[in-house]
């Protein structure tokens, strides 16, 4: 299968939902005056905005993220989230979930040629609203902390054990009241993988984003967003193996009340690797990635 | 260390604790009432106190369910046909939150705190 074909069946589900989820917004069009607050956690894409949810508030949410295209050969793989969600106080929102993993790789210099489904690992995350917003402030600020363990390497597939500490900060400002918002992301993300040939490897992603979204109905809002992220072979930052910059429109649609979803795709417009002449940074990162996430408050 | 500095440090961190608490315990927590009949709150914005935690009592006088929700609040609470429910709120800065009934987009109201 080609790249295109690849890239044709990681799009169609996105495409799906897209479609879908402009149906419902043009359904539900009405008068902006007459809209409710929004939750702006999911409204940025792969950007985190700054919600934390509603104290008592539980949510179930399934949340894929489809990886797709190396240098040559054949790649897509995924990682979805089953994560159950709650807010135990106005200030503090606990998740934590198991991973699933997929990987189809095929010719692909440097990955093993694979085809495989597994349950992969568990995480947890903590997020503390550190500034909110209010009608006189446009601006809030939450810290979260995501530790993950995997017995499936995210890029190759390979049995391994790994240890990953996302941090992030999670920054919205509300720049015209209910309809649109900018996100911010600052991301700070070492990990430590033990092989099974028993070799330790110490790495790190450092980097951030910016979003712009804008309410184009009370259920829908569509947005863009950039990322730049940084690799290192070391959880410090030392050792700097390359860079990427990655772009892509997002999508968020609330279906009912209790229930929406939020879609984005990136694709990487910049990248360097280091040591090699090529363009793009296909080693530490992938040609494009989609995520699509589906949540039940209850 | 000694065993005995190690105890020293943990009943000073204890006691700093315990300040921190009881300072955050000053504030006596401020009664407030909104009644929701025939689909509306009444009164339809409600004036608090800035900087002092709130407990906002929702009457509900409808033979029918309502959810007093505010994501600014960051609140929600179901409260059954004909009764009363009491939601803690945290010291709110001045502003204005909104709130409304997600059982039934056109009932709205706002807290205005001062």
């Amino acid at each position: 299968m080609s790249g295109r074909q690849s890239l044709r069946h990681g799009l169609a589900p996105l495409l799906a939902a897209i479609m879908t989820g402009i149906s419902c917004g043009l359904a539900y069009a009405d008068d902006p005056a007459s809209w409710h607050d929004i939750e702006t956690k999911y409204i940025f894409g792969f950007t985190t905005g700054s919600g934390i949810g509603l104290e008592g508030e539980k949510e179930f949410t399934v949340e894929s993220i489809g990886r797709f295209g190396k240098r040559d050969g054949r790649y897509r793989a995924s990682e979805t989230k089953y994560e159950f969600e709650f807010t135990p106080s106005q200030f503090v929102q606990i998740e934590f979930g198991a991973l699933g993993s997929t990987h189809d790789i095929a010719g692909v210099s440097g990955l093993e040629d694979r085809r495989q489904l597994a349950l992969s690992g568990a995480f947890a995350e903590f997020r503390y609203l550190a500034l909110e917003r209010t009608s006189n402030n446009p601006l809030a600020i939450t810290l979260a902390f995501e530790p993950t363990m995997r017995r499936i390497d995210e890029t190759s597939g390979e049995r391994v054990r790994n240890f990953e500490l996302e941090t992030t900060i999670n920054a919205d400002l509300e720049l015209l009241k209910n309809l649109l918002f900018a996100g911010f992301n600052l991301l700070y993300e070492p990990e430590i993988t033990n092989t099974l040939t028993d070799e330790t490897l110490r790495e790190s992603k450092f980097g951030g984003s910016a979003a712009l979204s804008l309410r184009i109905a009370s259920n829908v809002v569509i947005g863009g967003e950039a990322w730049y992220l940084r690799h290192y072979d070391s959880a410090a930052f030392s050792n700097f193996t390359g860079d990427s910059v990655m772009i892509g429109p997002t999508l968020y649609v609330r279906f009912t009340p209790k229930i929406f979803m939020t879609a984005a795709w990136n694709t990487q417009v910049f990248g360097r690797e280091v040591g090699t002449p090529v363009s793009l940074n296909l080693a530490e990162f992938q040609r494009n990635r989609a995520k699509l996430k589906l949540v039940v408050e209850f | 260390m000694t065993v005995a500095s190690i105890h020293t440090k943990i009943l000073i961190a204890v006691s700093a604790l315990s300040c921190v608490i009881s300072l955050s315990q000053v504030h006596a927590q401020q009664s407030i009432t909104v009644e929701y009949s025939n689909g509306q709150f009444r009164p339809g914005e409600l004036p608090a106190p800035a900087d002092q935690p709130l407990a906002l009592h929702v009457k509900n006088r409808d033979p029918k369910a309502m959810e007093f929700e505010s994501k600014s609040l960051r609140v929600e609470k179901v409260v059954a046909a004909k009764s009363e429910g009491l939601i803690n709120i945290r010291p709110l800065k001045p502003g204005r939150y909104e709130f409304y009934d997600d059982f039934n987009a056109k009932a709205r109201g706002v807290l205005n705190v001062r």
